[in-house]
């Protein structure tokens, strides 16, 4: 007991020698930042070999949006007075998850969801695997079913490319 | 050259190999009795022949084959995400950290993101405008300044319509409808404006001389400018309206004070032995007394008092003390 | 519609001319044949919300060359600081309260301001304008109509004689 009191007694004698030291020098050994302040979401690691292909979108984080890379919705909810925004994102996800799945690995790019009035325009880079014969059958499809589902009038306007090499922004 | 010989030769024996096994075929069935060959690396049957990749025929941008003097609201008549074969334009959008060219137009999905106003160009703007002028009429060049608006339409009538994305275009707010008017322009007697002024409270504001209403309280917006040009006529005619209690207010119940209505006036007259309109200078006391009464005692007002009462009473004026 | 301009423009003289002939047929036109006059707007005042500002001043652009086209009196101008609402959330759903997250909303404004509009130019505009809207931005639109007053509002007989009296 008398041990851990010294010692207690040493450390505290020891610590206010260091602090006098410290404010001699000037400088305090002070940490306030948390240990791990690391963000991880939409940021993708470096591979050893650095042949890791990156779209555009893939290759600037989150924190960029409004900088360097644009949303990928637009609508007017997020905005100050804007109404039905709970509805507007949960109706973006399930556009979203229809689309990738009816598209299945044709899409090389985000899917891209802008609303203008009531009118949703589904935008987006697909690859050139499908004939156009059932090309133009997905997008009557997406279109008749989402229309129906969401009780707006929907388009679809779609890029192609030849191949996927073509959207990649940089190698890491 | 050494490989290519070698794919060459493969495929001589591999031919061959065929030629081989198609007769063997032949004899196997001739000669059922016989073992069959078991052939591990080919599979029997005829041989598939592999299917060859489908080559896509893809035109060229047709951005390529544009006329240079085409008309091109044509080409991009309405809002339309961004397409890289239909717009001529060699524009790129990207940002790139070491040096060198942002991203083309092709595949790029930042242009197609950014909504775009290829539609709206200053030509086709000053067409539809053009063709929309026949549903426009002109401003009326007699009403051409605030103040002659304001003479002859005194009620301002405001309301708000709403735009946004939403499967819906009803907005709760657009049922708001605010009226507004300045009090002089409802031309009100002395005793019908300070009524009003009672009856509207503080949606009075004295500095503009202005009384504003505001009316959210139905569902529409119609019923809402309704119910406020309604309010407006009955806060006119009760205004208006004397009830018979209004006539039992003492001079204990004025908000301000009157000269005409007070004591003052009695004993000035008592003392002058005339009403008061036939005694000299009985206007300029009266007027002292209602301002030193209502605006409260300054020196101002005290001084006016004094100088009136000095005038009625025919005293000399005052000396001034040095 | 264009009733008020025939009229205003057919007898170019005194204004108090016009108001009276105008008045006198008003009332006629209203016991007639329930005619709808045109509205007259004092300004209508656009008021833009977007995220992004470069597509608000594309579209400001765009409504003020609307209006120039269309002969209207067209000012813009925009708030100089946008909107910021933050939402702080921790990082992780439960625990450790130290390590958060933010998110921002930003919200830009622009107006655009047309002045002196009869209601058919004002539908006119506005239907135009509406319907070229692009994807992401909010507009309000806030009308201000002026109206004379109604010519039922005149004083009750009785009072007739003290109001004289008492405004003279």
């Amino acid at each position: 007991m008398s041990l851990i009191k010294y010692s207690c007694n040493y450390s505290l004698f020891k610590h206010v020698l260091q602090n006098n030291t410290i404010q001699k020098n000037s400088t305090r050994f002070l940490q306030t930042s948390s240990v791990c302040l690391k963000n991880q979401a939409g940021r993708y690691r470096i591979t050893p070999k650095g042949d890791f292909p990156l779209t555009y979108e893939m290759a600037n984080p989150p924190h960029r949006i409004a900088h360097r890379k644009a949303w990928n919705s637009w609508n007017t909810s997020n905005l100050d007075g804007g109404v039905r925004s709970a509805e507007t994102a949960v109706e973006d996800m399930f556009i979203r998850k229809f689309v990738t799945g009816t598209w299945h690995n044709l899409f090389a790019s985000e899917v891209i969801i802008k609303r203008q009035h009531n009118i949703i325009r589904i935008a987006g880079i697909i690859t050139r695997g499908l004939s156009p014969r059932k090309m133009y059958f997905l997008i009557g499809y997406t279109e008749e079913l989402l229309g129906f589902w969401l009780q707006c009038p929907v388009k679809m306007e779609l890029q192609t490319i030849a191949d996927r090499k073509d959207i990649v922004f940089k190698y890491i | 050259m050494l490989k290519i010989f070698r794919i060459i030769e493969r495929n001589t024996i591999e031919k061959t190999c065929l030629c081989v096994r198609y007769s063997s075929t032949d004899s196997s069935a001739e000669k059922r009795d016989e073992f069959r060959v078991l052939n591990i690396r080919k599979p029997k049957g005829r041989y598939q022949e592999r299917k060859q990749p489908r080559t896509l025929n893809i035109l060229p941008p047709r951005s390529e084959s544009m006329p240079v003097d085409q008309d091109w609201g044509n080409v991009w008549p309405g809002p339309r995400s961004f397409h890289p074969a239909t717009v001529p334009l060699p524009v790129r959008q990207g940002y790139v950290e070491k040096s060198g060219a942002p991203p083309s137009k092709y595949a790029n999905a930042e242009l197609v993101k950014i909504p775009n106003f290829l539609h709206l160009t200053p030509p086709v703007i000053e067409r539809q405008c053009n063709a929309l002028k026949q549903f426009c009429t002109p401003w009326p060049k007699a009403l051409d300044t605030d103040e002659k608006l304001e003479k002859h339409f005194p009620l301002q009538i405001t309301s708000s319509d709403y735009c946004f994305s939403s499967p819906s275009i009803r907005n709760p707010l657009a049922r708001i409808v605010t009226l507004r008017f300045k009090l002089g322009s409802l031309g009100l007697n002395q005793r019908a404006k300070d009524k009003f002024l009672r009856l509207v409270g503080d949606r009075y504001d004295e500095e503009s001389d202005s009384v504003t209403i505001v009316t959210d309280r139905c569902p529409l917006k119609k019923q809402n400018y309704d119910y406020a040009l309604y309010l407006l006529t009955a806060l006119y005619h009760e205004s208006y309206n004397v009830e018979e209690w209004e006539n039992l207010k003492t001079e204990a119940d004025m908000e301000y004070y009157d000269w005409l209505k007070n004591k003052s006036k009695a004993t000035i007259e008592k003392l002058f032995g005339k009403p008061h309109g036939e005694i000299e200078n009985a206007d300029v006391y009266a007027d002292s007394v209602d301002k030193l009464m209502n605006e409260g005692e300054n020196t101002y007002t005290l001084d006016k008092y004094g100088e009136a009462v000095r005038k009625l009473l025919n005293l000399p004026t005052k000396i001034e003390i040095k | 519609m264009s009733y008020l301009r025939q009229i205003l423009f057919r007898s170019p003289g005194t204004l108090s001319n016009v108001v009276r002939h105008l008045c006198t047929q008003n009332v006629a036109k209203v016991e007639a044949t329930q005619e709808e006059l045109d509205k007259l707007y004092k300004f209508v005042e656009l008021e833009l919300r977007g995220n992004d500002p470069a597509v608000l001043k594309s579209f400001c652009k765009f409504a003020v060359t609307t209006g120039n086209h269309l002969d209207i009196n067209t000012k813009s101008w925009t708030l100089r600081k946008p909107n910021h609402e933050r939402y702080t959330v921790l990082k992780c759903i439960h625990v450790k309260k130290k390590h958060r997250v933010q998110y921002e909303y930003r919200t830009y404004y622009s107006f655009v301001q047309y002045k002196y509009l009869t209601g058919s130019t004002a539908d006119t505009v506005l239907e135009y304008l509406e319907r070229n809207l692009p994807e992401g931005v909010a507009l309000k639109a806030t009308k201000v109509e002026v109206q004379a007053i109604p010519e039922y509002l005149v004083p009750p007989e009785s009072d007739k004689q003290s109001n004289t009296t008492v405004d003279t």
